[in-house]
């Protein structure tokens, strides 16, 4: 049962602004991961700020340069079905439809599936993590076979997102709106590292929101792809997931690259995968390479060693399959 | 919650009145729904805050029929449907999307009702179990379900066949891959999924005026 | 309400109120009609339109909301509770605990209150310390959060294999051990090893599972002056009845427990809860109807599990494949409270398979968690998990297909039970029937030429089983009515849990009174208006109660031919009742229809009683299984995709071959859960709370876990001699092989056994990993 909250349906972006800007306001865009942090204590609303009503934030248009600009409230279903996304960018359409499940790729935003919060069972729990302002992360001495291997100082979340690995590897950033105007951050500096600050995933000040997601067109030879391995087929976040985005003259990568998600607090960019390809064709031994630098500064936990084999066998599978698509 | 954060907001400029207080007084049970609803029938889209202890009203458009009714921000469409107006055909498994029992059409798009604020309904053409009902005879994919027996104590039934319905008006004859994926979002703890999976089937068999009558 | 009350309920011998023997069995179907078809339920039109009303679709006027706050802590004891926040948030009704006074109207349960319900020692997360009431279910959530408690934390234990560590926490101050360990033995097990070619020892370990049935557990309550009305969410309404009123101090008929649907309990709703002590008091004390039913969370902690198991099994076979001995010691864990964490876990290994050679030891270990309740099968799929691999290891090692060596060991008779003779077995038939209708043996040759290389491989594994009760027994009393126009209305107590139980009653006495089964209506479930039945959990609900059913549609059927012999002036037992009439079996033109018999016009009804006999003395009668599947795994991501399942049965008589089969691929539904997704997880070493107590968390399988295609093989043969309708029980041993068929098969495909569950990516993925490393 949730807790109480002051509502607002917000009928423009400049009124949503004007109540988010107190503290304890939250941002209801399709409202399953904010009901969910609710339900769960995860944080408290005073005021829940709906953005529903808005009109021009749901939906996709063309950007400037021929790049894709979605609407922060379009669905994850309608951005997995769009044709445009399919065709351009397959490895975001892919990323789309892995998302929770029918419903809540219905119900859920692209904006709030870029914005959620961690699924950590210690910080979704009853457990004052440092996450939500304890002293203790619980994950670092506990249960922590979903936890990161990668980027983890003080708190070892992972990023659940699934869309925010093929955005990023796709060059994609955000258009955020908030108090003190507009600004468009790339998706590569729009997460934060739990040593920057434990107590959130992006640089999302109060009172900001995302507004649009901007994908750039990709260039001739850009092949894309995500793959997500997971404990079970709906419903679940990646134990394990890649998302590519390469640029082939011929069989050759030039240019690239490769996001991982469920190994980090944030999506995962490896350059020294990228590093391994670049300049080469995919064959198996390159592919194996750039898996084992992906793997190669990773210190698992005590329960996510299996993620070291889990990743390295995901991404030269990955590498292979785009190298011959 | 506190009367100080409200204060914060200012007065709604447009009107020059204060339209939360007006609605403050809904909570109170001072105004009715009569007036509430004349109120609402003379003004624009409200754009004021419903704070949080108060009750708002809410017109909720569900099986072709519209229900006004007063609500708290907090309570979810899947707790309207069934202990308010008494639509018990949703179910509730977990509040929390995790199994789909509360699964109903927001227009043709199958959604949980338990992650739905009711607040947020209001507008969208809602269908619920019953509303596929034609009078006391059973929709096509009710047809299906109980032909191919395609549940076993029942509990996520409504949901399962919430979920089927809106797969086949996106897709009006589904592979078993698009029946598997599109009957992901709920949950069959009895496990009948082979038999639910079958009569998704039907159900589009039956939508398409094959196999028999409907 | 002690947790162990329904501990051991599959066990036989169980002291109940037997039925009086029916006098005169009457001679087993030749050849049906009804029964043995294929039927969409009798209730399918309630089922698909919403109008079939679940308990916790109950809404009455004045209803009030009850919620519950429980102990948060794995281990601690309640120093005082504050209610004087919650009691004055709007709309709280009542707040009880064992701290608040008691008002007026529940005096005289003081003691169930302090010492029964709110226990002050809290030894696992999830025991209840208070309760409210309130107009809406969102204010009774606020009042509990309002609610101060002062809890005394202490050390926990959260792990049964430290249970027995020397500086492990007691759970209870006589110790960690339940009671002394189970033992068995028969033959001259070093002996037996001494015979064998082969001799094997492995480890396995399966993890404790939620049942989380779709319907959350609780009920409404209401009071009419002393008279007490529960819509329970419940297995049986019976047992709930007689719990209640026994902690109530109350009168049986005063106590009336309604259960017409239900969401699914798979064991653990065979009895009632704390919830439901405690919505029975807030509505005494607020005068008013409550609706309590827990949160998901709550049915994560407190409302059962099936217990995790250590098992340790040796096994010597022959290169012949005789088995030789059997050695098998084991661990589990029931929770806080005895629960049976190792309750029936040993029954494979004493009955499964020939072995003259056989020692078992048990131990059952306390931890601080949530008590155990029975689990669709409780015990078997756990010893299925080591023994049907280990079987497999063995016929490997020896060179023997699978199949063949489980054939070469079928018992005739019951081991365990002093060599009782089964009334039949059908294990062979499963086994032989099943590996061809799934292909076994070419399957397994077209698999030895995949490449060995290659990245993803297919494997086929199989596994056996049998269920230890599933024969089902007195008591059970049905009526059955026949109305002047033929109609027919049929009274039993049993719940329909989902298993189509309804309709398989209706087609019985359809099948005896010649109606449409359609045209029967069914009071069932309901301790007011019905007779007694025992709870429907067991796989004991179709064979108890149709033997009672038949009986009581003869008993309608001898006095309508009487009335109709007199009528149509032929002897009665030269007719038949068929088709809304009654038929000369000797000249079928000689018929009359049934609405039109004067002498039963005049009575208005024709009401029969029948009672359940009593199980042939010295023989056993159970069901029996094997089960067949084919996977494909990813080696470099340990992804395990089912491709096809086959399950072939012996449950006897087939009564309706939709709602068999429908069983059949619901238990291999639910073991293909044990086997790959499903695990409680505890924060073993920082609180011993549980972490995953959602259904994100704990992943139970969906759409995408099951392959689209499943076969149901029925080996369909009456057991005569258990029952007059020939059935046995069919819901348990559904779920019995399937977690080791599937881990065969992983191994088939990788060479890497899995043997602790579930075998998620993430194990096979290491497991993959440390075999490269070690190969």
């Amino acid at each position: 049962m949730l807790p109480t909250f002051a509502y607002i349906r917000a009928q423009s972006l400049d009124d949503a602004l004007k109540h988010l800007a107190a503290g304890g306001a939250r941002v209801h865009a399709g409202g399953t991961d904010l009901i969910g942090c609710l339900r769960d204590h995860v944080f408290h609303a005073d005021k829940v700020v709906s953005l529903s009503a808005i009109p021009g934030l749901r939906g996709m248009t063309a950007g400037r340069n021929g790049a894709l600009r979605i609407g922060a409230l379009t669905t994850v279903a309608e951005v997995a079905r769009d044709a445009t996304v399919r065709e351009r960018y397959p490895g975001l359409a892919q990323a789309a439809s892995d998302v929770a499940s029918p419903q809540l790729r219905h119900q859920g935003t692209i904006g709030g599936n870029l914005c959620q919060r961690p699924r950590c069972w210690y910080f979704r729990g009853e457990f004052h993590c440092l996450r939500k302002g304890g002293t203790t992360c619980y994950a670092l001495a506990g249960e922590n076979q979903y936890h990161c291997i990668l980027g983890g100082a003080r708190c070892y979340i992972v990023h659940p997102s699934d869309t925010a690995p093929a955005l990023l590897a796709l060059g994609a950033a955000v258009e955020i709106a908030g108090p003190r105007g507009r600004r468009t951050v790339p998706l590569e500096d729009f997460y934060v590292l739990p040593s920057t600050d434990v107590e959130r995933e992006t640089v999302l000040a109060q009172g900001e929101v995302v507004t649009h997601v901007v994908v750039p067109r990709p260039g001739a030879g850009v092949r894309s792809s995500y793959r997500k391995v997971r404990a079970r087929g709906s419903w679940d976040f990646a134990l394990a997931g890649v998302a590519l985005a390469l640029r082939f003259d011929a069989d050759r990568v030039v240019d690239g690259r490769v996001v991982l998600s469920g190994a980090a607090p944030v999506p995962w960019r490896s350059r020294e995968a990228e590093s391994a390809i670049i300049g080469s064709r995919l064959e198996s031994a390159v592919c194996r390479r750039a898996a084992a630098a992906a793997m190669a500064n990773a210190v698992p936990l005590k329960r996510n060693g299996y993620k070291i084999p889990l990743f390295t066998g995901l991404i030269e599978e990955e590498l292979e399959k785009l190298g011959r698509a | 919650m506190s009367d100080a954060r409200e204060r914060d907001d200012g007065p709604d400029d447009k009107r020059g009145v204060s339209r939360r207080g007006f609605l403050s007084s809904v909570g109170t049970g001072a105004l009715t729904l009569a007036a509430a609803r004349q109120a609402a029938a003379e003004m624009p889209p409200p754009t004021e805050v419903v704070q949080a202890t108060e009750l708002t009203q809410v017109t909720l458009l569900i099986n072709g029929r519209r229900h006004q009714l007063l609500v708290e921000p907090r309570w979810s469409l899947a707790y309207v449907l069934r202990e308010r107006l008494g639509l018990t055909g949703t179910k509730v498994g977990c509040e929390r999307g995790e199994c789909g029992a509360c699964t109903v059409l927001i227009g043709d798009a199958p959604c949980y009702a338990c992650m739905t604020l009711a607040v947020e309904a209001e507008g969208a053409v809602i269908t619920t179990l019953e509303g596929l009902m034609h009078g006391e005879d059973l929709g096509p994919t009710q047809q299906a379900f109980a032909e191919e027996d395609a549940y076993q104590c029942g509990y996520c039934t409504p949901g399962q066949i919430m979920a089927a319905e809106g797969l086949i008006r996106a897709d009006a004859d589904p592979s078993i891959e698009a029946i598997q994926h599109g009957m992901a979002g709920n949950l069959c703890r009895c496990g009948a999924y082979a038999h639910i999976f079958r009569a998704a089937r039907r159900a589009a068999e039956l939508r398409r005026g094959e196999g028999g009558a409907s | 309400m002690t947790p162990e009350r329904d501990e051991r309920y599959w066990e036989e011998g169980l002291d109940i109120p037997q039925t009086p023997v029916p006098s005169g069995d009457p001679e087993p179907w030749k050849q049906t009609r009804i029964v043995g078809t294929l039927r969409p339920r009798v209730d399918a039109y309630e089922r698909v339109s919403g109008t079939a009303v679940y308990p916790s679709d109950v809404v009455l006027p004045q209803m009030l909301y009850g919620a519950i706050l429980r102990s948060p802590h794995a281990n601690a004891v309640v120093k005082g509770v504050d209610a004087s926040r919650a009691q004055a948030l709007p709309g709280v009704r009542a707040v009880i605990s064992a701290f608040t006074p008691t008002d007026r109207s529940i005096r005289g349960h003081e003691t169930l209150l302090r010492e029964e319900l709110f226990v002050p020692q809290c030894r696992f997360e999830g025991e209840v310390v208070a309760a409210v009431a309130a107009d809406t279910p969102y204010q009774a959530a606020d009042a509990i959060r309002a609610i101060a408690v002062e809890y005394d934390v202490l050390p926990f234990l959260a792990d049964e294999r430290r249970a027995l560590d020397s500086d492990a926490p007691l759970v209870h101050e006589t110790g960690n051990r339940v009671s002394a360990p189970g033992r068995y033995s028969r033959g001259d097990v070093e002996g037996g090893f001494a015979e064998a070619d082969v001799v094997l020892e492995r480890e396995y370990r399966t993890e404790a599972e939620i049942h989380t049935p779709m319907e959350l557990h609780g009920c409404v309550a209401r009071w009419d002056g002393d008279a007490l009305t529960l819509w329970e969410s419940t297995q049986g309404v019976f047992s709930v009845q007689a719990q209640v009123a026994s902690a109530l101090d109350m009168p049986l008929s005063k106590v009336r427990v309604v259960g017409h649907y239900m969401g699914g309990g798979f064991g653990s709703k065979l009895q009632p809860g704390k919830y439901t002590l405690i919505a029975a008091l807030l509505a005494k004390q607020t005068a008013r109807p409550v609706k309590l039913f827990l949160t998901r969370e709550e049915t994560y902690l407190a409302v059962g599990n099936r217990p995790p198991n250590n098992m340790r099994l040796k096994a010597g076979v022959k290169r012949d494949g005789t088995l030789t001995a059997l050695d098998f010691y084991a661990t589990g864990t029931g929770g806080a409270y005895r629960a049976g964490g190792t309750g029936a876990l040993d029954w494979l290994i004493r009955d499964l398979y020939a072995c003259t050679n056989v020692r078992i030891e048990t131990q059952d270990l306390y931890i601080n968690a949530g008590p155990a309740r029975p689990f669709r099968a409780p015990g078997h799929p756990q010893c299925a998990w080591a023994l049907e691999q280990l079987l497999d290891e063995l016929s490997d090692a020896i060179g023997m297909d699978p199949v063949e060596l489980r054939l070469k060991n079928v018992p005739s008779v019951s081991q365990g039970r002093g060599n009782a003779p089964y009334t039949t077995t059908g294990l062979a038939a499963c086994l032989e029937e099943g590996a061809k209708a799934f292909g076994w043996r070419e399957a397994r040759t077209a698999l030895l030429r995949q490449p060995d290389d290659a990245a993803v491989r297919r494997g086929v594994g199989m596994a056996a089983g049998l269920w230890v009760a599933g024969g089902g027994g007195p008591p059970s009393t049905a009526i059955v009515k026949l109305f002047a126009d033929g109609s027919v209305n049929l009274n039993m107590g049993a719940s329909d849990i989902g298993t189509g139980t309804k309709t398989v009653m209706a087609m019985v006495v359809a099948e005896e009174l010649g109606v449409d089964p359609d045209a029967i209506q069914i009071e069932h479930a309901d301790t007011g208006t019905t007779p007694y039945a025992t709870g429907s959990g067991g796989s004991k609900t179709v064979p108890t109660e149709s033997p009672a059913v038949r009986a009581a549609a003869l008993d309608v059927k001898r006095q309508v031919l009487d009335i109709a012999a007199e009528e149509m002036e032929v002897a009665a037992d030269t007719l038949t009742m068929r088709d809304g009439k009654v038929v000369s079996t000797a000249d079928p033109t000689v018929e009359r229809p049934i609405a039109e018999l004067r002498g039963l016009r005049a009575r208005g009804t024709v009401t029969g009683v029948g009672y359940r006999g009593p199980n042939p003395e010295g023989k056993a009668v159970n069901p029996f299984a094997a089960q067949f599947c084919e996977v494909e795994v990813n080696r470099r991501t340990g992804e395990v995709r089912i491709l096809r399942f086959l399950g072939a049965h012996d449950s006897g008589r087939v009564m309706n071959r939709l709602t068999y089969q429908n069983q059949v691929f619901g238990g291999i539904t639910m073991g293909i859960g044990l086997a790959m997704t499903e695990e409680r997880v505890l924060d073993v070493d920082q609180t011993g709370k549980m972490v995953n107590i959602n259904w994100h968390d704990y992943k139970i399988p969906t759409a995408l876990d099951v392959p689209a295609e499943m076969t149901c093989l029925p080996i369909d043969r009456p057991d005569d001699e258990a029952n007059t309708t020939g059935a046995k029980g069919i819901g348990e041993p559904a779920t019995i092989p399937t977690a080791p068929a599937i881990a065969n098969a992983i191994t088939h495909a990788i060479g890497v056994r899995v043997t602790d569950t579930p075998a998620t990516p993430a194990r096979v993925a290491q497991l993959l990993a440390d075999a490269r490393k070690g190969g």
